[in-house]
């Protein structure tokens, strides 16, 4: 058995040994190259977030790239995946930084990833996008180097309200939400944009992600009289909600955040969704052609249309691509001045505009409704977007 | 080589490894390699503590991520909320982490192998709940941020290089101290306790006492990593201190060979290195991790700490043909 | 509490019960005969339920057909587990611990596999009963449930009945009972866990695909579900069949009044709080007579 062992051991050493041969080499050719990290959850429980973020950002760079959008600049996309994990997000970070020398980086998407990736930035002075965090206390740190390019969620959770009250006359609601910090961020201003409005909050009930069985909390709600639920979380959850809901007989107005703005949503949720309200920053079914041909580029690429993961980060991908066509170099200073003066791109999610404090502050917030198999326009909401 | 070694006091060679050691960050200049080695510093700590009680007592535990919580967020809250010194923090973050083993321990006492795993995994969860639940204090999933940095005689301790040697000091110390644990009468009651507890019983000793202390032990060694590591992150939030950094600790522990303080420092550097270096396999490097894994628990029993023999075996086998060839006669040593 | 509230619940934690029930099972059968924890549980009801979507939802199969054929095949993925893990660690008479790590080591592979063969997005799983609840009074049943209370103590009934009345159940009960002795007897006792582990696999698998129309079908699903079917185990007491079975129940049934009355942030906490002080007091689970280890 002895044999065994030491082959194995033999092969264990190969596998680091090969290892540390390979990574050192990161080489790049083209004298005018502008590398861009990833840090996303490629595995783990977020993985179909991360993957989307990966698809979003690979597609931007292939097509700046190919149209010469950036002049001569050549973009190569490094891509790491922090499982979800913000002790591993912070080792890919400085991987990035130090090994791969990126000039800026595009993460991560758990909220507290990105808070750990951000201790790493701010110390080597590197610009960082964030396209899927919204926890709040990302940009209320008055960390420089951060800028947020994800939705707005207290724009979307005042829209929300207000379509509920002015539009829909409801009175009771519930709120129903995800316990990580993204649905937890996003309790806290519905319950504010409510009360705010004058509509009464019945029940605020919350599920860990992973939850299958919702039916308790909304029986709950349907004692009490709810006249619609307010999900926040991503779209497995909310599709199950609206199932069970329906399956007990509620009939109840289901809202949404673009959060859970999934094709996948339709698709699982089925007959029980129609209906439902959710606000997104772009809508699969557009007219406009910058929108139109990103999700028929998606599409074809793919084979699935995007989600927000995809559509945030890829707008990134050319808020970058267009600060260095602008300066013309990758000097990390100029290029986050360069980044905060972004201004005029007509892009998939908005026109973006960052505030002082790095949140992007030009996205649109549209107002859909799931009829039949696809999202359609309600109306684009009318919400102070000047912070 | 025997010859050789003998003829220079062990303390030279003692001294020799530490003069290596401290120039470290001097050599390895790429600072995402400090900042591996010096998560390696944190997680071996942990994995000490864990050793004590896994591979010595014999109690599994699947909740460690639990006391490392405790020590980073006590610290950090004390720090931020009290303005308390990074050092004050540190022990009362270790006192109460070790409160906290010793609570954990008293329903332990009557549970053995699965029933244990399972309490332990309860009180990992528990602790995680807490952290994510608990708004007005913990902040809630977001977690904290903006933990300050320790200080030593108005010194801030922030860049990695800084780190490198708080923590290694520290781990230096937990190595030590486990080491005389181990080597002393407690350390051998935590063996007789594996190996038969009726027995132990059965010889008068308070077999109760010592499987609190082992419990208490590795929870202060957990604590005071967890400490280190809030004001090494900057950061603090449920995500870090789940399950599976639990199962992490264990794996670690297990793969560098539980029965050996050595191995958990062989652990943490092996299983922290594998995953880093496999990234450059991108989607496939978890199911390469996980048949790493799998390979060492069949082909290594006592992890690679109890590779020893087998290593010895083989530089034996090399010196032997080689001193055969030099027509120098040699005493072979006599293998197990 | 009104009385068709408590009604409610009741019902409505019967099913995941049922489920939680069929892992568990798995649990305390390989305890029973190998003596250690088989961490990969979790994720051979995954397998079951992907292979199951890809057989049924993707080649248009018949769901009982398809049934039929991801059952023995998980079954035979648990028998390679068996082979590869626990074989090899008793030849070099290593700690149980070591098959905890080791079958851990096969659950990050098949996992991570998945993630890379269906990709990282949940799975629809249309249930083969159609989707329209039967109305008993205020009560409304759903199809899927009552299927799977049916499938899963019928499947719960057969177990009982292998472990009763077949020769090889025989055996795996003698061997539960007293390995050595059984081992004396000419009791073939490799031959027990293989099929320990073949009957946990299969019963997860079935746990899979019943639960995929519920749940949706993903690649991380195994952790959850096996977690709970491990605590479920254990709160019966591990070796115990019929305790897995009242455990998983029990944990249903606790899963389902907790998230409707208690906080639901606090829920989990809630529940491993009540589930150690149990432990507590009676160490080896809720289903057991305390016994006092002698010599």
């Amino acid at each position: 058995m002895d044999r065994v062992r030491k082959l194995f051991l033999l092969l264990f050493s190969l596998v680091i040994g090969i290892a540390l041969i390979s990574v050192p080499y990161s080489g790049s050719a083209a004298n005018k190259v502008l590398k861009i990290g990833s840090v996303a959850p490629e595995t783990g429980d977020s993985a179909d977030l991360g993957q989307a973020q990966r698809r979003g950002i690979q597609m931007a760079c292939d097509e700046i790239n190919e149209q010469g959008w950036a002049g001569d600049w050549k973009l190569e996309p490094h891509f790491e995946d922090d499982e979800g994990n913000p002790t591993k997000a912070a080792s890919v970070t400085n991987k990035l930084i130090q090994e791969t020398k990126v000039p800026v980086i595009i993460g991560a998407i758990n909220s507290s990833c990105t808070l750990a990736a951000m201790v790493h930035t701010e110390r080597a002075g590197i610009p960082q996008i964030t396209s899927g965090s919204t926890g709040a206390s990302i940009t209320a740190q008055g960390n420089k180097w951060i800028f947020r390019t994800a939705v707005n969620d207290s724009h979307q959770a005042i829209a929300l309200i207000d379509y509920a009250i002015n539009r829909l006359n409801l009175k009771k609601v519930s709120t129903f939400t995800a316990a990580d910090d993204y649905g937890q961020s996003g309790a806290v201003l519905l319950k504010a944009a409510a009360d705010k409005a004058g509509l009464e909050v019945v029940v605020e009930a919350t599920y860990n992600t992973g939850d299958k069985d919702f039916k308790p909390q909304l029986l709950l709600m349907k004692e009490r009289g709810t006249e619609a639920i307010f999900m926040w979380g991503i779209y497995v959850e909310p599709a199950l909600i609206g199932n069970q809901a329906r399956l007990l007989g509620m009939d109840c107005q289901l809202f949404a955040a673009s959060g859970s703005a999934s094709h996948k949503l339709i698709e699982l949720g089925g007959e029980a969704l129609q209906g439902m309200i959710l606000t997104q920053s772009f809508l699969p079914e557009s007219d406009i052609p910058r929108v139109k041909s990103f999700i028929d580029n998606y599409n074809k690429r793919f084979g699935e249309d995007p989600i927000p993961h995809a559509a945030q980060p890829y707008d990134s991908v050319y808020i970058i691509a267009d600060a260095v066509r602008r300066i013309d170099t990758t000097d990390p200073v100029k290029l986050r001045d360069a980044i905060a003066n972004t201004s005029g791109l007509e892009l998939v999610t908005g026109s973006p505009r960052f505030a002082a404090n790095g949140d992007d502050v030009g996205k649109r917030v549209l107002i859909t409704e799931i009829r039949g198999d696809a999202f359609r326009l309600v109306e684009i909401a009318a919400v102070e977007l000047s912070d | 080589m025997e010859r050789y070694k003998s003829s220079i006091p062990t303390c030279l060679y003692k001294l020799g490894f530490i003069a290596v050691i401290l120039c470290v960050p001097y050599i390895i200049r790429n600072l995402y390699y400090l900042h591996l080695i010096n998560l390696i510093g944190i997680y071996c700590l942990v994995v000490i503590g864990l050793n004590i009680l896994t591979g010595y007592t014999g109690q599994i535990s699947m909740g460690q991520a639990g006391f490392f919580a405790v020590g980073a967020y006590t610290s950090a809250l004390l720090m931020m909320k009290l303005g308390l010194s990074f050092w004050v923090a540190t022990l009362i973050a270790a006192v109460v982490a070790a409160v906290l083993g010793i609570i954990i321990a008293i329903p332990a006492l009557r549970l053995t192998g699965p029933y244990l795993v399972m309490a332990t995994v309860g009180f990992g969860e528990i602790i995680r709940l807490i952290l994510v639940n608990w708004v007005p204090v913990t902040r809630g999933a977001a977690g904290l941020t903006a933990i300050p940095a320790p200080s030593l005689f108005g010194f801030r301790i922030i860049s990695e290089k800084s780190f490198f040697y708080l923590i290694y000091i520290v781990v230096a110390l937990g190595i030590l101290i486990a080491v005389r644990i181990s080597n002393s009468k407690i350390g051998r009651t935590f063996i007789a306790i594996r190996e038969d507890e009726l027995a132990a019983k059965s010889m008068g000793v308070p077999t109760n006492t010592y499987k609190v202390s082992a419990f208490a032990i590795s929870a202060i060694y957990a604590g005071i990593a967890g400490s280190m590591f809030g004001c090494f992150s900057g950061v603090a939030s449920p995500d870090a201190f789940t399950f599976n950094d639990s199962v992490g600790f264990l794996c670690m522990s297990i793969i560098g060979g539980s029965r050996s303080i050595y191995g958990a420092f062989i652990g943490s550097v092996t299983l922290t290195f594998v995953s880093e270096l496999l990234r450059f396999m991108q989607l496939y490097r978890l199911i390469i991790y996980g048949a790493i894994l799998l390979l060492t628990a069949i082909l290594m029993p006592q992890g690679l700490s109890g590779m020893g023999p087998v290593f010895r075996k083989f530089s034996h086998r090399w010196k032997g043909k080689r001193r055969l060839h030099g027509n120098i006669q040699h005493s072979q040593r006599k293998e197990r | 509490m009104k009385g068709w509230d408590i009604l409610y619940y009741l019902v409505n934690g019967l099913p995941i019960g049922a489920i939680y029930a069929l892992v568990a099972l798995g649990y305390s059968l390989i305890y029973a005969s190998a003596g250690v924890l088989n961490w990969s549980q979790g994720d051979m009801v995954m397998l079951g339920a992907f292979i199951g979507y890809n057989l049924h939802c993707l080649l248009g199969l018949n769901f009982i057909l398809a049934l039929l054929i991801t059952t023995p095949a998980v079954a035979c993925i648990g028998m390679l587990v068996e082979r590869i893990v626990l074989r090899s660690l008793r030849k070099r008479s290593s700690p149980p611990v070591n098959v905890v790590i080791g079958t851990l080591g096969v659950a990050i592979i098949c996992r991570n596999l998945a993630l890379a063969i269906w990709g990282p997005d949940a799975q629809l799983f249309r249930s083969p009963v159609g989707s329209v609840p039967v109305e008993i009074g205020t009560l409304r049943l759903f199809p899927q449930d009552i299927f799977i209370l049916i499938l899963g103590i019928a499947l719960m009934i057969l177990l009982q009945y292998f472990l009763k009345y077949t020769r090889e159940g025989k055996a795996l009960r003698a061997v539960a009972q007293d390995r050595m002795a059984a081992s004396l007897m000419g009791i073939d006792v490799g031959k027990s866990d293989t099929l320990a582990f073949a009957a946990s696999a299969a019963m997860g698998a079935v746990a899979g695909i019943l639960i995929a129309p519920l749940f949706f079908v993903t690649f991380n699903m195994g952790a959850g579900i096996g977690l709970k079917g491990f605590v479920a185990a254990v709160v019966g007491g591990l070796g115990n069949i019929p305790g897995a079975i009242g455990g998983g129940f029990f944990l249903g049934l606790i899963e389902s009044f907790a998230s409707g009355k208690i906080s639901s942030g606090y829920r989990d906490a809630i529940a491993f709080t009540v589930l150690i002080l149990i432990l507590w007091l009676k160490p080896a689970g809720l289903f057991s007579k305390i016994t006092k280890e002698t010599v």
